[in-house]
């Protein structure tokens, strides 16, 4: 559904009302065409919502109006300007501004330092040497602040604020810059119900202050709280663009997908079996031996999905760290089907029979620069058959093995077993993590984090699978941020805060309201 | 560059590179078409001639006949010659490119050399064994020795997180100074200013061996370096322990998620590159040389650096970069005394092939994208 009759008149925009313009944008990357004769008009003052798969082409068009990457072909106008050999300086300049997924906040510098680096206010020494005039800068941040209802104490430290409150930095520093074209990307992955609540407020009032939000996101319920209108990428086209008021999250999802969806979980009820494991009064001390995690006792039993909730940086990945002997256990004991393993090493626990998909894919669950039959055997690699007992390994082995997981879990890439992990895409990354996990068939599966960043189609195939394995009566637990997928596949839960499980009661004795509560340490049971 | 891309030659040229099948080696050979280019610029701004100097480099490593030859030697002496100094060269570069498949900087080859050499030359090669019980002894603690020096630098890193470049040029130094010390005390030649020269039977080379008419060194070190490389290779690509060194140095994380020890396979790692630097060492001292030079350490430990990198720290590939800067090392002094032009060309030469071999992802991307590019041309001239 390309505007293209749009897209060839060669409008001016006389009335100066569009703040983007961009038209018959291609870019193509060696092997792939990530935007595909994208035209797209983008009013001044709306909140415009661009949606799509992992993999969709979203990034790349941000990055392109962000001046990152040049089409190939097409135009980029902003504010009537057509632009041309075009920067992010130059993005900067006509009042583009991005709030990436990931911060970028200097941790122990303060929030008034990391809103100006690199346009600080400057007085001169002794008339001429330059100094930064740091009185000036935190007033300024200060009024700012104010001005934008974006509160925050411009004198403390990035390494001593939440995440929400280092949102709200990346946010003043667009607004420092005299942004008015406000890029956020993915910006409620990371955030509570509440926060979300009151981050999806600030962008309304940053409209209602005559600026221009595009918000790229996966969550249609937040697009339909807070969008105008919504662009649809698929496949690098972009397939619609609708009134979200006009629409429904319904529509938006299989425009996206390509197909129905249907994100309505069949969880059949629980048959649990034996003990799984149990946990014991575990307290794990970071690297500065700190407690992180403070006396938390659980159990999982088979055919039951556990699941932690909480804000992150609450002592979940921890949790998981230490179960699975990545971090040392300070004081409690671990059991896994009634055999200790508090002390017990990685690889032990493994062959006893923990899986593990970890948050963090790309630094833990994969070795990029493996070949994907090398990353699918990476718990078997040394054992028989794919290692012979004089240390010599069988190549034919690897890639046997990679075909059969390859066509079961449907991991797609260029290269079948031989493809570098680091080129598949996210998806198909986790996809490679979960079916070496799931093939490895421990009794104990724990998931952290295993939907993040993935499109609604991966979402809806990862939880089925996550359901699947509680059918063949593993013991789950599930670390997640996402309330949604806490309440659609658990059990049980247990929320945490600051290290410690507030409460833990059977899913269905909860709600969604009263979760978020104990999440922000709101409430404490007795 | 339509012109370019247009262009016949630019065209086939644009195929072969693209072909990444063979980009292995068509991209560091294209690296040093650049840098010989380039050094050709600057000995021409010298005023002398490019094409001379490549030439006398060349024959003073053996590779081309010279003019005329002192008596007793032919070209066969040079390129013997050139292998008995190319031998501690391709052991030194192997040493360098374990420790960087396990994601370490072993920077310490010099003092593992030295050790090593140090130890063999006067443990066996100041007693009256035979050689053939000498020159396996000398491998056996040159190679022992080194291994420990780089183990130990290994367990610094994986037990106290010591940066192991930190450590290792300590040791580098901490070792050429004791041994200075006992080479000075106990060892010194007094004429020479140099440890005593050893005994022929624990020497690696056969030095001054009559063959077809002329005197030659035969050094053994060479096939004990090229069989080192095959085995590396093997080491690394076919077996658990390659894989588990592999997999520490591309993600440590990653590696200890999947259970790998890391710090066993750190050390285990840091044990054969401090080996092979010894056994580099054993061929230096008690091979090319005969004695030590107190207070010393090799510059081929550090060159050595280069030279893996150049082989894009791949066992073979190191074989070939080994050959090519140890021609431009062995060559530049006869080059300078025939053509006249600073043998330092040879640093600045090799110094070139670096520089752009560590552009090689950058051109793999080039041609990528010009290959991208004439393919859309080509669809547009079938006009869709």
């Amino acid at each position: 559904m390309n505007d293209s009759s749009q897209a060839h008149s060669n409008i001016r925009d006389p009335a100066g009302t569009l703040a983007v313009a961009l038209r018959r944008i291609t870019k193509r990357f060696p092997g792939i065409v990530a935007n595909d004769d994208i035209s797209l008009e983008i009013k001044e003052g709306e909140i415009f919502a661009l949606l799509g798969e992992n993999g969709a082409g979203k990034s790349v068009l941000m990055s392109i109006l962000f001046g990152l990457y040049e089409p190939e072909e097409g135009e980029v106008w902003i504010k009537g300007k057509r632009m041309s050999h075009f920067s992010p300086r130059e993005a900067a300049r006509q009042g583009v501004g991005m709030v990436h997924q990931h911060f970028k906040l200097v941790e122990n510098y303060t929030i008034a330092q990391n809103i100006v680096l690199g346009m600080e206010p400057v007085k001169r020494f002794l008339g001429g040497v330059p100094l930064v005039d740091m009185k000036a800068t935190n007033e300024k941040i200060r009024d700012l602040s104010h001005r934008f209802k974006l509160d925050v104490d411009p004198l403390q430290l990035i390494s001593e604020i939440n995440v929400a409150t280092r949102q709200k930095v990346e946010i003043l520093k667009m607004l420092y810059r005299e942004a008015d074209i406000l890029i956020f990307d993915e910006p409620t992955a990371i955030l509570t119900p509440q926060e979300v609540d009151y981050l999806l407020q600030i962008i309304r009032e940053l409209r209602e202050g005559g600026k221009t939000v595009i918000l790229i996101s996966h969550k249609l319920e937040e697009i339909k709280a807070v969008a105008d209108r919504c662009g649809i990428l698929h496949r690098g086209r972009l397939v619609a663009v609708k009134e979200v008021a006009q629409t429904s999250t319904k529509e938006m999802a299989s425009l996206m997908v390509g197909r129905e969806v249907i994100l309505e979980v069949d969880k059949p009820p629980a048959r649990m079996g034996e003990t799984v494991l149990k946990v014991r009064d575990l307290r794990v001390l970071n690297r500065d031996k700190v407690a992180v995690v403070k006396g938390v006792s659980f159990e999982i039993r088979a055919g039951e999905i556990f699941a932690i909730a909480g804000v992150a940086g609450n002592g979940q990945t921890e949790i998981a760290d230490a179960l699975t002997g990545l971090m040392a256990t300070a004081s409690g004991r671990v059991f896994l089907l009634d055999e200790e393993i508090t002390r017990t090493g990685v690889r032990e626990r493994n062959l006893k029979g923990i899986s593990y998909i970890p948050e963090d894919r790309q630094s833990y669950g994969l070795i990029l620069d493996y070949d994907l039959s090398y990353n699918l055997a990476l718990k078997n690699y040394f054992k028989e058959p794919f290692s012979s007992p004089g240390g010599r390994l069988r190549q034919e082995e690897f890639s046997r093995y990679a075909e059969r997981l390859i066509e079961i879990y449907d991991i797609r890439s260029n290269r079948g077993g031989g493809s570098v992990v680091r080129s598949l895409s996210g998806g198909n990354q986790q996809k490679a993590i979960i079916a070496r996990e799931i093939d490895q068939d421990s009794p104990l599966m724990i998931f952290v984090q295993p939907t993040r960043g993935l499109d609604v189609g991966a979402i809806e195939n990862t939880w089925s699978q996550i359901l699947k394995e509680r059918e063949e009566g593993k013991g789950i637990l599930l670390v997640s941020l996402e309330l949604e997928e806490v309440m659609a596949l658990a059990d049980t839960i247990g929320v945490i805060y600051n290290g410690e499980l507030l409460t833990v009661k059977a899913a269905k004795d909860f709600s969604k309201r009263e979760i978020g509560e104990y999440m922000m340490g709101v409430r404490k049971d007795a | 560059m339509p012109s370019f891309k247009k262009s016949r030659p630019g065209r086939f040229l644009l195929h072969r590179l693209g072909n990444e099948k063979w980009q292995w080696i068509s991209i560091p050979l294209l690296s040093v078409v650049l840098a010989v280019l380039t050094g050709s610029g600057v000995i021409l701004l010298m005023g002398k001639s490019p094409v001379d100097t490549y030439i006398g480099i060349l024959q003073g490593a053996g590779m081309l006949p010279k003019a005329n030859y002192a008596g007793g030697t032919n070209m066969l002496t040079d390129f013997m010659s050139f292998l008995d100094a190319m031998a501690p060269m391709l052991l030194a570069a192997l040493g360098v490119t374990v420790a960087f498949k396990a994601g370490l900087f072993n920077i310490g080859i010099s003092g593992q050399m030295l050790f090593g050499g140090f130890l063999a030359t006067i443990l066996v090669g100041y007693s009256d064994l035979g050689g053939l019980v000498a020159k396996p002894l000398v491998l056996l603690i040159a190679g022992a020795s080194g291994a420990l020096v780089g183990g130990f630098i290994g367990l610094m890193k994986y037990r106290y997180n010591i940066n192991e470049v930190v450590s290792s040029i300590m040791v580098n130094y901490i070792l050429a100074y004791f041994i200075s010390f006992f080479i000075k005390t106990h060892y010194i030649n007094p004429v020479s200013r140099q440890s005593e020269y050893i005994n022929a039977a624990a020497s690696l080379t056969f030095k001054g061996v009559a063959l077809g008419g002329v005197k030659v060194n035969v050094p053994l070190g060479i096939l004990l370096a090229l069989m080192a490389a095959l085995v590396v290779h093997y080491l690394i690509n076919k077996t658990r322990l390659g894989y588990e060194i592999k997999a520490v140095g591309a993600n440590r994380k990653g590696a200890g998620y999947a259970g790998i020890p890391i710090g066993r396979t750190m050390v285990t790692a840091m044990m054969i590159s401090g080996g092979l630097g010894g056994l580099a060492g054993a061929t230096y001292y008690l091979g090319y040389f005969a004695s030590i030079q107190p207070g010393v350490l090799s510059d081929l430990g550090f060159n050595a650096i280069a030279t893996s990198l150049l082989g894009n720290n791949s066992p073979l590939g190191v074989i070939l970069s080994s050959i090519l800067i140890t021609i431009l090392d062995k060559g530049a002094t006869f080059m300078s005394s025939k053509v006249g032009v600073v043998k330092e060309i040879s640093g600045v030469i090799t110094s070139l092939i670096l520089l752009f071999s560590a552009m090689g992802a950058y051109f793999r991307y080039l041609i990528a994208k010009k290959q991208e590019d004439v393919k859309s041309e080509n669809r547009e001239e079938m006009g869709e």
